[in-house]
């Protein structure tokens, strides 16, 4: 948009005696022709466009005349004319600071104008982290932006949060916006190689103009595009490694799993348990179980593209290939890419373009439980016939007959298991636009998206396979799940200089988008042959089974009206004020519209005459907002109440059960939060120090809430507006050229810090907790609610058996509220009162970079911390029951134990009180989740400026070698277990007992696919 | 050209933008679930009835309303394994107290106010549409005072008003609650409803396990009796809410006993298509699922996991899964044989895992304790009861695991073959105390003893357990025919229908209400009702442990050894053999104010193999006890004070 209002700038020629004709060429650093440079007089209108060669002509006012040469998305030259008539210019493409262009949605506009807050990262910086998608490559780059892994198998995305949470069971995912048309699919469907840039808008001024899309903060990417008279430019980038374990899951050997159980066994507790070796277990065997599993994983990454422009267009052309293979065996995922994109002006008015993104991804055995069975599996059973052969079962303490399972037999699984998802996502979007005759400035234009997204899985496994059943029938199941998405925009912009200091941009938008899903499961038992797999359940002769619980139909639609003026003065004080309003499907009837207004503004202090003196400071300003937006995030059909199904049989006549289980709300509205923020942005010492800090206040009010009722009112729970959240944080930016070239050095650093305050404000009607979800008033969102383990009991200690009936010396010892008698002896045992709310937000978090280089070599570090908060691992907690210590069924985590000899240890006595697990087992998994992680080092070499390189037409040519999560330092857990410290899994996952699935928001560490630490060369390549 | 291009392009993007301006944008069709207004409909309703049977899975199967039922009286102390899901709680001995968070009676809770809900919805909604027969109807009046009755035996009184009135079906979200006395809901809602349910329902279900008149007299005369003990109240056990022991209706303990006994003579007198099975082993060989004896059972099928509800593979143990009869089963799996001489032994588990009615699924979560045995079930050689409730000999089934050898070597180095016996838990204690197997030198891996010239491992009735101990699940154990030659499928949840009441209950309820004073008609005294139980106990068609046909009537020798005189603790006892283990000990216990007496000590040995000691454990059960905590989830969701939530809280929890 900037563009456009310089380039239409009109021609004035005025009339001078001086006169001065200029003309010459600007050229990029590489010596190529820029074409559509602004070339302007300053303080004038009076300017022209370099033309495919890069050449201009303009004749100025006098010898003292000043020529502004300026070009998006690259630093601004001005030029004193004196008695020059020919001129050369070189622009350099801007890195950062103030002069860079952000996308701030419906429009760009420089940095340095930008009145809310928005982070910046460009295509090339955020690969300098190797990543199969973007949150990846994006942790820990952004201040107030947590990215937090939800799983680690191959291709997997991790979960973004801006700015905390607001919401308790809508969505708190930000908005993702491509090439201006909000995105429908799933983040792993862009390849990062085809990544610009990415402009984070994180409070509300910036972001009310998405409206209720982006209450959570948005994503915009900008994707690879070609510029007008650009050359011919193909690009490659490519890169191949391998993926080695990070750190095995930390179980017992044989051996130490012999003791704790010859221990267990005898420890002279009354009423415990023995647990004898069944006839497969050995106290001489030492079954290692995850190295019969791991084997080495690879990674690969190819990404081709062409850009380039014509004299009124420009287009691109890409494609891309990733592969990944677990360290599991069977698990991978792979993607292809093609994507293009297309901007014509047509005639003086119009203008076109479309882009649209493909992929097709395939991801196998993403089901696949291979590395919890090789936790749980017994170290000291045998698994060998006595010549030698793997046995397929074997015999477990309690929990019976086994399937073997390792790295061996998967692979010999062939056609007996299939575990794939087939995805096809294609996303277009078009636009057209039209200047607007007679009203100079004003422009319409016409986006449309269109996108759809199908998910087709399908697995099978054969009969017995994995089961300890050898006769357990083979199933079979297919899914289906289509997405389509449309979006039309109609804006209006307004967009103009009026006597050279002041600038307006007015834009107008009328916008309509609706979503459908549809779900389809179908699953069958007894395929007669492996080779059908699920290619023909027909052919099934057990129950065929369509589940309606596995089926599902869902349309929403949203209507909007925004509108933003933006206006500056002088370059010097900013406002922008904007008005949305939203319709949304999927609230009831009369409580579906809602509107918000934001404003927000800037002064650029530096630019001030009293700033002028100090030359330290380059750039210095202050930016106020506040903003509203709201959250539709409650799923469609939400307000009108649900009948649940309850099948049953009367014999063999089937019937299905109906009855009311969530009440209709036909008064359910939109859940809003208001947003105050304020941030200074600053450039120091000729740019070598640029940063931001930032302060924001957010609060949400009727936050959309799932209520469970109490069974007496007959229904278990019903939606409502309830409740209010609260955000307070501050971010912190800082980057830095240390050696600005210093004897052929340069060294740049860079760092963000910030700290989040999240807490529930208010419950439902007053209420002050809701135990069953884990929410508290004047808590974060994100706590546990359990006992508080402060040690372990110990012999001859006092009143034990009053705090705990029936318990003994070596058991966990946790917290008490409750009152004493006089003589200090506690008035009641310990009870459900004593539950503690324990917070597991961090203090703060961040990441950090640093670059050197020299000559051709360059060095990048990539690293990412957090500081307290906790973690909860369910390989320690009672809920993995991998940690049960009394041996009951197979192995257990190495733990130090509690033994009469050993009282100083952090774990309870083993087979002590409790069921199959220790009494308050669930305690030992909560850890400090502070850590520091390397992310990725990455050393390369460019040999652009070499002959061969040079003489072979190649404009750029790097290799590198990266080595991905090399270290982790400062982590409690990492100390303990070895193990990387970051979560992988929803609560509701990877453990044998996982928390309820409303508890789903509270990530652990569970038994998915370990951490790998990656070793990959990788090759960049332009000409 | 480029223009002729364009119009059409801007021309479809106009259209667009004309159909999103239409506001059907922002209109809701749900494709995919129900909304509450299908329930307004007459396939709503038929829907809601089915609702109202698939609620009795989440009960009848359901491992901890199982153990509510069972542990802490006298069939049932928690086992080895037993810490978990409260068992070692509900015991009542010292191991933890039962608290709002931690009783097993939750599920009652949880199930049954949904279900009345939906019980009113259908008799409101029913009435609406019209043309829905009065037995429908009958059907969710039964259900709604059915789910009264067992709330009201766990808790006391609950609420009647849901927030839109007495018995009222209730959509609005009310976050409050205001409990009901216990005469107010028998009197108001369980009465009414079972007299039209009486009345209106067929003697002959509509399908298969559907309910009928005989159901509906069973639970009346049972709620009248239930209401009449409460009347009576002779041991001064608390009610709660608070309230004094009179009838709203103004009659008296002696009036409601007497209806029980009218009432369920009425339906022994009228018994439909029910009736009493020829044999006691008829009654719960699985083979004979759903017999006339049958009046009520939460069905399950094998046919199919979706209409089961549950998993047919591996379940997990929740929900609507069958698997109360594992909670009762030790680990008998660990027992060893050999496949050569114990001279040089090559070991192996001769009995395991199979879905086969004396075997399942071993969870070692409960136990029978020793009077069991030696007390309730003296008489194991005319009683068929003993050996049709227990699996006391476990076969070796090792050829269908694939262990090929014709032979194992056993006790006394004795051969065995497959379906012989492994372990036999003796019937009697044996003269000579046995000398069990311990450590390294335990040849049966169970801490069994050897006695000379038996091939079987044997234990002693004094030598029982928390883990090894006969099962106690083979009633309600796994049966499925789709095994093939080998184990089958053990880890599902069981798929036979599991029993709520049966024909045989009313001899017993009538002959209680006898006890208790309610004049009898001639040949149906207590002791002749009890009589027809016991002489029917006598007959035998097979020997269920033996394995082996047994005809034999010894139906005589049962009713002499009746007493002429019908006490409430024989009574009571007879009850035992004839439904123990079947999750309903707890109400008989309470309903009649003997739990304290009667399940106030029992023995058992310890926890660890080979650990043959009994030991004498003392129960703590207290008055207060006599009434279930409310839960802590109900307490949780209610928006009240401190003081009305106390005051909501049944005393002493």
């Amino acid at each position: 948009m900037l563009l456009l209002w310089q380039s239409t700038a009109p021609l004035m020629a005025e009339s001078s005696l001086q006169q001065t004709k200029v003309t010459g060429h600007v050229l990029d650093v590489k010596g190529d022709p820029m074409i559509g440079v602004n070339v302007l007089e300053k303080g004038t209108t009076n300017g022209v466009l370099t033309d495919a060669d890069g050449a201009f002509a303009l004749t100025v006012a006098s010898s003292n005349s000043i020529i502004v040469f300026s070009f998006i998305g690259y630093e601004s030259q001005e030029v004193v004319v004196g008695n020059q008539t020919s001129l050369n210019i070189t622009l350099k493409e801007a890195t950062t600071g103030l002069n860079e262009v952000v996308v701030i949605g419906y429009g760009t506009a420089k940095k340095k104008d930008v009145t809310g807050s928005v982070a910046s990262i460009n295509g090339a910086t955020m690969r300098d982290v190797p990543a199969a998608n973007i949150t990846q490559a994006l942790q820990g780059r952004i201040s107030g932006v947590d990215m937090s892994q939800t799983n680690t198998k191959p291709g997997a995305t991790m979960q973004i949060r801006i700015r905390g949470v607001r919401s308790l069971n809508a969505s708190n995912d930000p908005l993702i916006v491509i090439d201006g048309i909000p995105f429908s699919g799933n983040i792993s469907d862009i390849s990062p190689s085809s990544i610009k840039s990415i402009d984070i808008l994180k409070d509300a001024s910036s972001t009310a103009i998405y409206g209720s899309r982006g209450s959570n903060g948005v994503i915009m990417i900008t994707t690879n595009k070609g510029y007008v008279g650009q050359k011919a430019q193909v690009t490659y980038n490519g890169y191949a490694g391998l993926k080695s374990l990070f750190a095995r899951y930390p179980m017992m050997s044989g051996p130490e799993f012999v003791k704790l159980r010859a221990y267990a066994n005898n420890n002279g507790i009354a009423g415990s348990k023995t647990y004898a070796n069944t006839l497969d277990e050995s106290d001489d065997v030492n079954t290692d179980w995850q190295k019969l599993l791991y084997k080495t994983g690879f990674v690969t990454n190819h990404d081709l593209g062409l850009t380039g422009g014509t004299q009124q267009g420009s287009y691109s052309f890409g494609i891309g290939y990733y592969r990944e293979e677990a360290i599991v065996p069977l698990q991978d995922f792979t993607r292809y890419m093609i994507r293009s994109s297309l901007d014509q002006q047509i005639g003086k008015r119009i203008r076109i373009g479309f882009t649209t993104n493909t992929n097709y991804s395939v991801s196998n055995g993403n089901n696949l439980g291979a590395v919890y069975t090789a936790l749980d599996h017994s170290p000291i059973a045998n698994i060998y016939n006595t010549d030698g052969t793997l046995k397929a079962r074997y015999q477990q303490q309690t929990s019976g007959q086994q399937w073997v399972s390792t790295r061996k037999t998967l692979e010999a699984l062939g056609d007996k298991y299939i575990d794939q998802t087939r995805t096809l996502g294609t996303y277009n979007s078009l636009y057209g636009e039209l200047q607007i005759p007679g009203i100079e400035g004003l422009k319409y234009r016409l986006n449309l998206g269109l996108d759809y997204r199908q998910a087709n899985g399908g697995n099978y496994t054969g009969v017995g396979v994995f089961s300890g059943t050898p006769s357990n029938n083979s199933v079979a199941s297919i899914n289906d799940a289509i997405t389509t998405h449309w979006t039309a925009e109609n804006l209006l912009t307004y967009d103009r200089n009026f006597a050279e200091k002041h600038h307006v941009n007015v834009v107008g938008m009328y916008s309509a988008e609706r979503t459908l899903y549809n779900y389809s499961q179908v699953s069958v038992k007894d395929l007669p042959s492996d080779a059908f797999q699920f290619y023909n359940l027909g052919q099934a002769t057990g129950d065929k089974t369509i589940n309606p619980n596995y089926q599902n139909y869902q349309v929403s639609g949203l209507l909007s009206y925004m509108g933003r003026v933006m206006y500056s003065y002088d370059g010097r004080y900013m406002i922008s004020a904007a008005l949305r309003s939203d319709g949304s499907s999927r609230l009831a009837p009369g409580h579906k519209w809602h509107t918000y207004p934001a404003v927000s503004a800037g002064w650029n202090i530096s630019e001030e005459s009293f700033m002028k003196g100090i030359s330290q400071i380059d750039q210095l300003k202050l930016r106020v907002g506040y903003g509203e937006t709201s959250n539709q995030a409650v799923d469609p059909y939400k307000t009108l109440g649900l009948l649940n199904t309850r099948p049953y049989n009367f014999g063999s006549s089937y019937s299905q059960g109906l009855y009311v289980s969530e009440l209709p709300n036909p008064v359910m509205g939109w859940e809003y939060s208001e947003t105050y923020n304020i941030g200074v942005d600053f450039s120091l010492f000729k740019s070598r120090l640029t940063g931001t800090i930032e302060y924001y206040q957010m609060y949400t009010h009727d936050v959309l809430l799932q209520l469970s009722l109490p069974a007496t009112s007959g229904v278990s729970s019903y939606w409502a507006n309830i409740g209010k959240t609260e955000n307070k944080g501050v971010e912190l930016t800082l980057s830095g050229t240390i050696l600005d070239n210093y004897n052929g050095w340069t060294w740049e650093a860079g760092i963000n810090i910030y700290a989040n305050r999240n807490k529930l404000v208010e419950l439902a009607s007053g209420s002050k907790k809701d135990e069953g979800n884990y929410w508290f008033v004047d808590h974060p969102i994100d706590c546990i609610y359990d006992f508080k383990k402060i040690g372990i009991w110990q012999e001859g200690e006092q009143y034990l058996t009053d705090y705990e009936p029936g318990g003994n010396a070596g058991m966990i010892k946790v917290k008490y509220t409750g009152t004493y008698d006089t003589n200090g002896k506690p008035t009641r045992a310990i009870a459900d009162a004593d539950k503690q709310i324990l917070s597991m937000e961090p203090d703060f978090l961040g990441g950090f970079n640093t670059r050197v280089g020299y000559k051709g070599i360059d060095l990048s570090i990539v690293g990412t911390f957090k500081k307290g908060g906790l973690v909860n691992s369910t390989i320690y907690g009672a809920n993995g029951y991998l940690n049960n210590l009394n041996t009951r069924s197979g192995n257990n985590v190495k733990v130090d134990y509690w033994t009469p000899d050993n009282t100083g240890a952090k774990y309870p006595r083993p087979n002590g009180l409790g069921g199959d697990n220790p009494k308050y087992g669930s305690t030992l998994g909560y850890f400090d989740a502070s850590y520091l992680k390397i992310r990725t080092i990455s050393l390369g070499y460019d040999f652009s400026n070499m002959g061969f390189v040079k003489n072979a037409g190649i404009s750029r040519m790097r290799f590198y070698a990266t080595v991905q999560n090399p270290f982790v330092f400062f982590s409690p857990y990492k100390k303990e277990s070895g193990m990387d410290p970051e979560t992988n899994s929803y609560g509701n996952e990877n453990a044998a007992v996982p928390l309820p699935g409303t508890l789903k928001r509270l990530l652990t560490i569970g038994t998915n696919t370990p951490t790998t630490r990656n070793y990959l060369i990788g090759l960049e390549l332009t000409f | 050209m480029k223009r002729k291009f364009i119009k059409p392009v801007i021309g479809t993007a106009m259209a667009l933008l004309l159909f999103a301006s239409c506001t059907d944008i922002l209109d809701e069709k749900p494709r995919a679930v129900y909304t509450p207004e299908f329930f307004k409909t007459k396939d709503g309703v038929m829907g809601g009835l089915t609702a109202e049977y698939a609620t009795m899975r989440r009960m009848w199967g359901d491992a901890y309303f199982y153990s509510n039922g069972l542990t802490g009286t006298d069939e049932a102390t928690w086992a080895a394994s037993g810490g978990q899901g409260n068992f070692k709680i509900m015991d009542i001995s010292g191991n933890g107290i039962i608290t709002p968070s931690a009783c097993d009676a939750g599920g009652v809770w949880s199930n049954s106010f949904p279900a009345i809900n939906t019980a009113s919805g259908i008799i409101e909604n029913a009435t609406e549409v019209g043309t829905i027969d009065a037995s429908l109807i009958a059907e969710a009046r039964f259900f709604r005072a059915f789910y009264y009755f067992y709330l009201v035996q766990n808790f006391g009184g609950v609420p009647l008003d849901f927030g839109s009135g007495e018995l009222k079906f209730n959509i609005s979200p009310v976050r409050t609650s205001v409990r009901n006395t216990v005469p107010e809901v028998y009197t108001k809602a369980i009465f009414p409803d079972l007299l039209i349910a009486v009345n209106d329902l067929p003697a002959t279900g509509r399908l298969t396990g559907a309910l009928t008149k005989t159901a509906a007299r069973l639970y009346l005369s049972k709620a009248y009796l239930t209401y009449a003990w409460w009347l009576k109240n002779p041991n001064n056990i608390p009610t709660y809410p608070v309230c004094d022991r009179v009838d709203p209706d103004g009659h008296d303990a002696a009036w409601y006993f007497q209806q029980a006994y009218d009432i369920a003579t009425a339906a022994i007198a009228d018994p439909g298509n029910f009736g009493l099975c020829d044999t006691y082993y008829d009654v719960n060989v699985a083979t004979n699922d759903r017999n006339k004896e049958m009046v009520l059972y939460a069905d399950r099928t094998q046919s199919s996991a979706y209409w089961n509800d549950a998993d047919l593979g591996y379940a997990s143990g929740g929900g609507a899964d069958n698997f109360a009869a594992w909670m009762m089963t030790c680990n008998y799996t660990s027992m060893t044989s050999s496949k050569t001489s114990w001279a040089a032994p090559t070991k192996c588990n001769s009995v395991q895992r199979e879905a086969e009615q004396h075997l399942g699924r071993p969870w070692t979560r409960m136990a029978p304790p020793i009077e069991v045995f030696t007390n309730t079930f003296a008489d194991k050689v005319n009683d068929s009861r003993y050996d049709g409730t227990f699996t006391t000999v476990y076969r070796g089934n090792w050829n269908k695991a694939g262990i090929a050898n014709a032979y194992l070597y056993n006790a006394n180095d004795m051969q065995i073959k497959q379906g012989d016996a492994v372990l036999t838990f003796l019937d009697d204690e044996p003269a000579t105390p046995l000398t069990y197997m311990t450590g390294a030198a335990d040849k049966s891996a169970v801490g069994a003893a050897e006695v000379p010239g038996r091939a079987d491992w044997v234990i002693a009735p004094s030598g029982i357990s928390r883990v090894i101990y006969p099962g106690g699940g083979y009633k309600i154990g796994t049966y499925r025919t789709d095994n093939g030659t080998g184990l089958g499928q053990p880890n599902g949840s069981i798929t036979r229908p599991f029993p709520v009441a049966k024909f045989s209950e009313l001899y017993f309820i009538a002959a209680e209400a006898a006890v208790e004073g309610a004049t009898t008609v001639a040949g149906k005294t207590a002791y002749d009702l009890i009589n027809v139980i016991r002489g029917r106990a006598g007959k035998w068609r097979f020997n269920n442990n033996g394995n082996v046909i047994k005809l034999e009537d010894n139906s005589q020798a049962m009713k002499d050894a009746t007493p002429a005189t019908i006490t409430l603790e024989y009574l009571l006892a007879e009850r035992s053999r004839e439904y123990f283990g079947e999750g309903v000990r707890w109400y008989d216990l309470v309903r009649t104010q003997t739990w304290g007496t009667i399940a106030h000590t029992y023995s058992i040995c310890g926890t660890g193999i080979g650990d043959h000691t009994p030991a004498v454990v003392t129960r703590l059960i207290d008055n207060h006890h006599y009434l279930r905590p409310i839960p802590q989830t109900q307490m949780d969701a209610l928006q009240m004070t401190a003081e009305e939530k106390a005051a909501y809280q049944n005393p002493g929890y």
